[in-house]
């Protein structure tokens, strides 16, 4: 068998060499990109993390200066200050209810609904009312 | 061109070359190992930054979540004049430096208007100079001359972050600035001696604040991590990372609206008596929980600075007062209990001597004239030889042990510490006379909050409850990590002694009783006057007492335990007693608790429910 020329070793030898060249460079170039997207992303998250924190500080302020708002004190000077005469309500003008409001109401409501519902009955058809949240 | 000359070329240039290598191999050798230490130290130190992350102290909070003690993060505003010294010198063309700073001087004057200073003391402080410091860490600019350059000119401390955000905006040269967290109490008097505070170095000095400090003070984290040029931490390259843990919340048992009742009915007090001391209490019965503690005087937890350390004790815990005839429901009650006595049983209360285990003893003496008073006058008209014949029938051990039982002479275990024990003596070290003044509240002494959880003994069918101040512990994540149940101490009553006690205790307020008129009709008050003359140079005087009004509503269906004590109040004529200084504040307090609480008058059938079951709950 003829053996392959000595200049075809030599091009085989630049091609591979090329490709290891390239694929290196690919490898190094992957590296930088990859630690590049690390410290950008790391830069991103820390900058969040300061943003978070600062939202917080900004939140327990604002905690701070309604606390201070709302203390019994506060209120008082504002209910003298605003002459809204609020205060205390006496025993005198406490009347309790027995039983539950909630089902009071809802029977007196029932009531009203059905005595209009009924009212107009006679030879025509029952008049039924749709009752939505506007009509309460 | 010769054979001979080109050879030299190229030997020449291979030397240059060679020769080339040696110098960056020498240069390498002497970077990698001959100062590779010095080298190594100075790159960590220019790079390496270790950065602490402080922990946010934990809030205090009242039991309904209104904040009473919270952190706010607040600027220190200081000028590094050399950084804008270098800033300007960077430019090498003088117009332009001439105009960069004219603009930062502008600045400045913008600067000096929101830090509410005079411009020129901004201006000073822009001024580069120099400050000394010890010659041997005299190596940061080169000269070894014991002064180095002022980076730090402190210009304004306390700069909230709003304002704070308007200077950064500014972006003014050789501006720093360092965040601390300062400790604000939004309620300022409120809950005062409770809550404590922390003081301007950062340690926590009393109250809440410095027996719960393990929980409210968090731990701080830290970043080991490198810097750029520009001072910036890189985050990629943290190397380790310790997290910052926030400080627990911690929540109250008191009621924020409760206690800023009782406190503005202490400073009428204070106002109309001028005592030396008043202290106001509310707890329910049931759990021992306190709703509301607060003493005069008080003081503002964002200006502790400006308060004496005496007005700063919580003196309901602090200070022991003799109980006076508030102690006289231990001799009834003890006798009840043991069945040696029936609210009808009657004794002679006017005879101002009896015979006890053979010999004559002189009974102390009374307000009003008595004859024969049955257990229940006793009570309502607080016979103070009513109750030592109470006593006496019982004998100095028992008593003594009922008195122990209802937890005189001892620590209630409050959670914030710093109590008083109080003083009860045992039986062998009384003289002959102690079974007869001990019974009316002489010859022991109790801090406030003793006799309180002894009424409260009486109003929870007979059990004896530590008080509890603190509700629960939270996370900085609101996760309850820590939770207080109600305690037992023990049992002293029967129930139905204790629901036959607060009858009894009901009579106090009646027409003849002590506190008449005192009542809320439809609420059953039940409580115990109480006045104690004070002892003055060792004798005891009648013109300077402790009044006292301890008690709790309704009788028959306990909600609310609330004690009131006047030491000393300053009543024209010495007329200082219970009954005028501490009762009608307790009324008072009632009528808006009511209201507040939601408590319910006591129906008749209500109370022969209760009447049928004895009392028990």
């Amino acid at each position: 068998m003829k053996p392959p020329p000595a200049n075809a070793n030599v091009n085989r030898l630049i091609a591979l060499s090329l490709l290891l060249l390239v694929f290196s460079g690919t490898l190094g170039l992957g590296a930088v990109w990859v630690r590049q997207e690390i410290s950008q992303t790391a830069n991103r998250s820390r900058a969040l993390v300061a943003r978070i924190a600062d939202v917080e500080r900004r939140l327990d302020e604002v905690n701070a200066e309604v606390a201070a708002a709302v203390n019994p004190d506060a209120l008082l000077k504002q209910n003298q200050a605003m002459r809204l005469g609020l205060g205390t309500p006496q025993e005198a003008q406490v009347v309790r209810v027995e039983g539950s409001p909630e089902l009071r109401l809802a029977a007196k409501r029932n009531r009203e609904i059905f005595s209009l519902a009924s009212a107009p009955a006679g030879d025509s058809a029952p008049l039924f009312r749709l009752v939505t949240a506007s009509l309460r | 061109m010769s054979k001979g000359f080109a050879n030299n070329r190229l030997t020449l240039l291979a030397l240059g070359v060679v020769a080339c290598f040696m110098a960056v191999g020498v240069r390498l050798v002497f970077l990698h190992v001959i100062d590779r230490d010095e080298l190594l130290r100075f790159v960590d130190k220019a790079r390496r930054q270790i950065v602490i992350e402080h922990a946010r102290r934990g809030t205090i909070l009242d039991s309904r979540g209104n904040l009473l003690a919270t952190s706010r993060s607040e600027m220190t505003v200081a000028v590094d004049a050399w950084a804008l010294d270098e800033f300007l010198q960077i430019d090498k063309n003088p117009a332009k430096r001439a105009r960069r700073a004219a603009e930062e001087q502008a600045k400045r004057v913008q600067l000096a208007a929101l830090l509410g200073l005079p411009v020129a003391e901004v201006e000073k402080a822009f001024v580069p100079a120099m400050r000394a410091i010890k010659p041997e860490a005299d190596k940061r600019d080169g000269a070894v001359d014991g002064l180095t350059k002022d980076r730090w000119v402190k210009l304004r401390e306390g700069v909230d972050e709003p304002t704070f955000a308007k200077i950064a905006a500014l972006n003014v040269r050789g501006l720093t600035a360092e965040r601390v967290y300062r400790r604000v109490y939004p309620g300022n008097e409120l809950a005062a001696h409770l809550i404590g505070f922390v003081n301007k170095e950062g340690s926590a000095a009393a109250g809440v604040e410095s027996k719960f400090d393990l929980f409210l003070k968090g731990e701080d984290g830290w970043i080991e991590s490198e810097k750029d040029g520009a001072r910036r931490e890189m985050a990629q390259f943290r190397s380790r990372e310790i997290p910052v843990r926030d400080g627990h919340d911690v929540v109250l048992t008191i009621d924020s609206v409760v206690q800023h009742m009782i406190e503005n009915e202490l400073r009428g007090i204070g106002a109309k008596y001028q005592p030396k001391f008043a202290s106001i209490i509310v707890s329910d019965p049931m759990t021992g929980r306190i709703l509301g503690m607060a003493n005069y005087p008080s003081f503002n937890l964002n200006e502790y600075n400006k308060a004496p350390l005496d007005v700063q004790r919580n003196r309901a815990i602090t200070d022991q007062i003799e109980p006076g005839s508030v102690f006289k429901i231990v001799a009834a009650g003890a006798a009840l209990d043991q069945g040696l006595v029936t609210p009808l049983t009657g004794f002679d209360c006017g005879n101002p001597i009896v015979n006890y285990k053979g010999r004559d003893l002189k009974l102390p003496k009374e307000d009003h004239e008595f004859g024969r008073l049955t257990v229940a006058e006793i009570v309502s008209h607080s016979s103070n030889r009513g109750a030592a014949h109470l006593a006496m029938l019982m004998g100095e051990q028992n008593f003594y042990d009922y008195a122990r039982k209802f937890g005189f002479g001892q620590r209630t275990g409050f959670q914030l510490g710093g109590e008083e024990r109080g003083m009860l003596e045992a039986p062998k070290n009384w003289d002959g006379l102690t079974i007869t003044r001990m019974p009316m509240g002489h010859a022991v002494a109790a801090t406030p909050l003793q006799m309180h959880m002894a009424m409260s003994t009486v109003a929870n069918g007979g059990v004896l409850l530590r008080p509890q101040i603190i509700q629960e512990i939270r996370d900085a994540s609101g996760h309850v990590t820590h939770s207080y149940a109600p305690e037992r101490i023990g049992q002293v009553l029967k129930p139905s002694t204790s629901a036959l006690l607060a009858q009894l205790l009901h009579g106090v307020v009646g027409k003849d009783g002590t506190g008449a008129g005192f009542d809320l009709p439809g609420f059953e008050i039940a409580a115990k006057t109480g006045t104690t003359q004070k002892i003055i140079d060792g004798r005891y005087v009648t013109t300077h007492h402790v009044g006292s009004f301890v008690g709790f509503f309704p009788a028959s269906r306990p909600e609310v335990v609330l004690t009131v004590i006047v030491d000393d109040a300053q009543v024209p004529g010495g007329l200082n007693y219970g009954r005028a200084v501490a009762a009608p504040a307790f009324r008072r307090i009632a009528e808006q608790l009511v209201q507040y609480l939601e408590i319910k008058p006591v129906s008749p059938a209500t109370r022969g429910l209760l009447a049928l079951s004895g009392g028990a709950r």
